[in-house]
């Protein structure tokens, strides 16, 4: 069966020459002297889940194409890539060879073994598709590739087409779904892409974008606004053409420049691409059936539970349940570099000098940004993660500095230790402020073992930092979220003094977050805009139109850089990632982005408020898979690039603040 | 188990006043002094009936420390329920009372129902604001007033139920255009369609208020 099929595809897409001027016209020509024999067959490429055995239509299949993912030029997987058309929608598909490539040494093979299954594109949905960006080598020598890009900014592994078929590949699409060039570059093929307002509102009739011919034909007559239907199906395909070249040259497409930013990076893509032993492809990959079942899955999402104040006015099948959990969104779309081990013992100490110097900090920060930190080592490697420990001291210097500053903090301590019953009576503000940590410490991860119980002896040391620091920095005070801070740093110092230094010195960067104006989370809220607004349009206009471009549903995800998002252990691991300052100072907003943008399917298409919205992002706690957050918002971080680092301004937290002569925290009057 | 009306409450008040045990004591019926301090706002639900008609109270527990009220006032929008609450062992609690209202009407719906309560009067012998204070700053404000403990949840039940009580006698008196969100009230199947005729549009929004 699939050598005929694969003959039948041979037969249908004659290998043709290189080309370097994809024109409208012939394109269409090749598809339409194919399209008059479809294969039909049987689902068996089908979501498995699904009941119904749906009629899908081969529209383009094409053997010979093939992904490479490792950095082994030898390592591929070749596969069959397939087109096909399912109640009207057009997906995509690969699936590969049962054999490795002889291509491959046997070492390799038993390597790339282990990612046959985790690159299979199962049914993707053309209508998720943003661009496809066509590669062709110069001179003609190598061989053509594309990218898929998908809506969220995000992208598949290179294609490599061996056997050509790329030209059909184009024909077939521009058949089936609306797809026009870029006018900025003529290698960007924009699908979907209706920009024009009119254009705009025919799609809307049409969700999602994509149809049959049938359905192609009919937008076309409503679009010109002549004739009945009847007429509409003699549509000839020259006036189809154009029509599909005249929305070409109209469109003015804002997006566009983002997008070709986003490709001047993906060089970088690529080369992750190559890198990668990413996991992301096990994953579901069904996701366009669910994105267009989801209004109906809605209300039997939300009713998993047998909570017995459920109060959905439908009653829903509970037969039809998916059994997975709240992240459905298992979007298969992510090229960040898989997470590494933490940094070992033994790894620690090749990083160091006879003296203690730290001989590497770049490739330390590296590691450790992949990894995180055996817990072991974290007492040690956080002091210079967090910048308590220069990278180039010795042994000598770190022990001599922590007598020094032991014995500071102390003096530090005595300060609020000696004001007495009589004259705390005078100092209000005193009392308050310690009032308020003696009321907080006692509400602070005290689930966590080494915080439990009562009259935990740590509770008081916490106590005691806090009430210390809003000495040490008067002007800003005590503000509820540092003792969540604070909490995992006595838990892995184990040290009152070093403790509070490290915590000061954590503060450096991130006390903004508790000015008082809020003027800190603002500036990083607005980032966060900002980078949304660059990294995925639609999602940022879905925020613009529902009035939620605040984005105070991460405010407590930005506060205290997702600490009640994630389990004790998992924070340990967050931060230290986070304090690399590896890729960018403002890594957590692209966790930001990586997590809504896992979420936006369900965000957009169940129309959510400020309000549910909120409640939903609230409610994710404890629901995040960490390890591909991180994959996730690497690639983020790393396709935004420049684009990304301008998003932010200079002195966003945990930048280092821009001293003025007033001080560091510009306060009003009644600060706690 | 369907809604008839679906009521947004707000808790507002300082810092440890009580607010997360009360809403806890309410949803849970358990009193638990050992959780984590709120940050940003927390959520809970329950079912009550009023008039034979079940209500899910959907109640919004915000941070009470000064530096977060600017974000506090973007919850505002679109509760129909508040309760105010201070700490009848800590004055200054009491003496903030103004500056919450002051937000909460400069930010909520005119037509919000606020309830003040004087939390944790299972410590009396320790109380620094009187019923009586307390009572009077309600009279003065058009508030609704009761003590409560969420330790030993009297009056906690109470408290919200009237407030409930108060915000259906608005929409039976047609204060309230139910069909319209602002005012902190969801139109759910259970009921035929009484003012304003939204029970088929704004039901849409219940099913993802669990």
């Amino acid at each position: 069966m699939r050598g005929e099929e694969a003959a039948a595809a041979e037969a249908r897409c004659p290998r043709s020459p290189e080309l370097h001027d994809l024109s409208d016209d012939s394109d269409y020509a090749a598809a339409a002297a194919a399209s008059s024999n479809h294969t039909v067959m049987r689902s068996d490429l089908a979501d498995k889940g699904s009941v119904e055995t749906a009629r899908v239509d081969v529209v383009y299949e094409k053997e010979g194409v093939t992904i490479h993912p490792m950095q082994y030029g030898s390592g591929r997987i070749s596969g069959i890539l397939r087109l096909y058309l399912q109640q009207g929608s057009l997906f995509l598909s690969w699936e590969p060879n049962e054999e490795v490539d002889s291509f491959s040494t046997s070492s390799v093979t038993m390597e790339i073994e282990k990612y046959r299954n985790l690159y299979t594109v199962k049914g993707l949905p053309l209508s998720d598709v943003r661009f496809i960006r066509k590669h062709s080598p110069a001179f003609n020598i190598g061989v053509e590739y594309i990218i898929i890009v998908l809506s969220s900014g995000l992208a598949y592994p290179p294609f490599y087409f061996y056997n050509s078929g790329l030209r059909e590949l184009f024909a077939s699409l521009k058949k089936h779904v609306f797809i026009i060039r870029s006018d900025d570059d003529p290698n960007v093929f924009l699908v979907n892409d209706f920009q024009d307002p009119l254009q705009k509102s025919l799609s809307s009739l049409e969700l999602p974008g994509v149809a049959s011919v049938a359905n192609a034909m009919s937008r076309q007559n409503s679009f010109s606004f002549t004739g009945s239907v009847d007429e509409a199906r003699h549509v000839t395909p020259s006036s189809m053409t154009e029509y599909v070249s005249k929305q070409k040259h109209k469109s003015n497409d804002p997006g566009r420049d983002l997008s070709i930013q986003v490709l001047e990076k993906f060089s970088l893509v690529t080369k992750f691409a190559r890198d990668t032993t990413s996991s992301l492809f096990r994953e579901n990959h069904n996701i366009g059936a669910r994105t267009y079942g989801r209004q109906q899955q809605k209300h039997v999402l939300d009713n998993r539970a047998n909570d017995k104040y459920t109060d959905h006015p439908i009653t829903p099948d509970k037969g039809s349940l998916p059994s997975d959990s709240i992240e459905s969104d298992n979007l298969p779309l992510v090229w960040g570099k898989q997470r590494d081990n933490p940094l070992s013992v033994e790894e620690w100490s090749n990083f160091l000098d006879p003296e203690g110097r730290v001989m590497d900090s770049k490739a330390l920060r590296k590691k450790v940004f992949y990894g995180g930190v055996d817990h072991v080592l974290r007492k040690e490697v956080w002091k210079f993660l967090l910048g308590y420990h220069e990278y180039d001291s010795t042994y000598a210097e770190r022990e001599y500095l922590a007598v020094v500053k032991r014995a500071e903090y102390e003096a530090i301590k005595s300060q609020w230790k000696s004001i007495s019953p009589t004259q705390a009576k005078r100092f209000t503000k005193f009392r308050e402020r310690k009032g308020l940590i003696d009321k907080d410490v006692v509400r602070t991860d005290r689930s966590v073992p080494y915080y439990e119980g009562d009259d935990n002896q740590n509770v008081v040391v916490l106590r005691d930092i806090l009430l210390t620091y809003s000495f040490y920095n008067f002007d800003l005070g005590y503000c509820q979220g540092m003792s969540d801070f604070l909490a995992p740093i006595l838990y892995v110092m184990e040290d009152e003094p070093e403790s509070f230094w490290c915590f000061t010195i954590l503060m450096e960067r991130l006390g903004a977050n508790f000015n008082r104006d809020q003027s800190g989370m603002h500036a990083q809220l607005l980032a966060l805009s900002k980078l949304v607004e660059l990294l995925d349009p639609p999602l940022h206009n879905y925020f613009r139109q529902n009035d939620c471009l605040n984005y105070f549903f991460c405010f407590r995800w930005v506060l205290i850089q997702f600490k009640r998002e994630f389990s004790f252990d998992q924070i340990m691991l967050l931060w230290e990632v986070l304090w690399t300052h590896y890729l960018s100072e403002h890594f957590h907003l692209y966790l930001c982005i990586a997590i809504l943008k896992r979420y936006r399917s369900r965000i957009i298409g169940e129309q959510m408020d400020f309000d549910t919205l909120l409640k939903f992002i609230n409610e994710l706690s404890g629901q995040i898979n960490l390890d591909r957050a991180l994959q996730d918002a690497e690639a983020l971080c790393s396709v935004a690039g420049d684009n990304g680092a301008a998003c932010i301004p200079p002195g966003t937290p945990p930048s280092m603040p821009i001293e003025t002569d007033g001080g560091l925290y510009v306060q009003e009057d009644e600060v706690l | 188990m369907s809604y008839a009306y679906l009521f947004k409450y707000i808790i507002i008040g300082d810092t440890g006043v009580g607010k997360s045990c009360l809403l806890l004591q309410f949803t849970d019926k358990r009193f638990q002094p050992v959780h984590d301090l709120t940050i940003g706002v927390e959520f809970g639900a329950r079912m009550i009936t009023i008039d034979n008609k079940p209500i899910k109270l959907q109640i919004w527990d915000t941070a009470g420390q000064e530096s977060f009220r600017s974000i506090t006032r973007s919850y505002y929008r679109g509760a129909a329920g508040a309760l105010l609450v201070y700490d009848i062992t800590r004055r200054e609690t009491f003496n903030h009372l103004a500056s919450w209202l002051e937000d909460a009407r400069q930010h909520a719906n005119a037509n919000m129902t606020v309830m003040l309560i004087g939390n944790k009067c299972d410590l009396s012998h320790r109380r620094a604001v009187s019923y009586e204070e307390g009572e009077q700053f309600a009279k003065e404000h058009g508030l609704v007033f009761m003590e409560a403990s969420a330790k030993t949840a009297q009056n906690v039940e109470e408290a919200f139920i009237k407030t409930a009580g108060t915000i259906y006698k608005k929409i039976q008196d047609g204060v309230f255009d139910v069909s319209n969100e602002s005012y902190g009230i969801k139109v759910g199947y259970a009921v035929p369609n009484t003012s304003g005729g939204g029970a088929g549009s704004s039901s849409q929004g219940g099913g993802c208020c669990s």
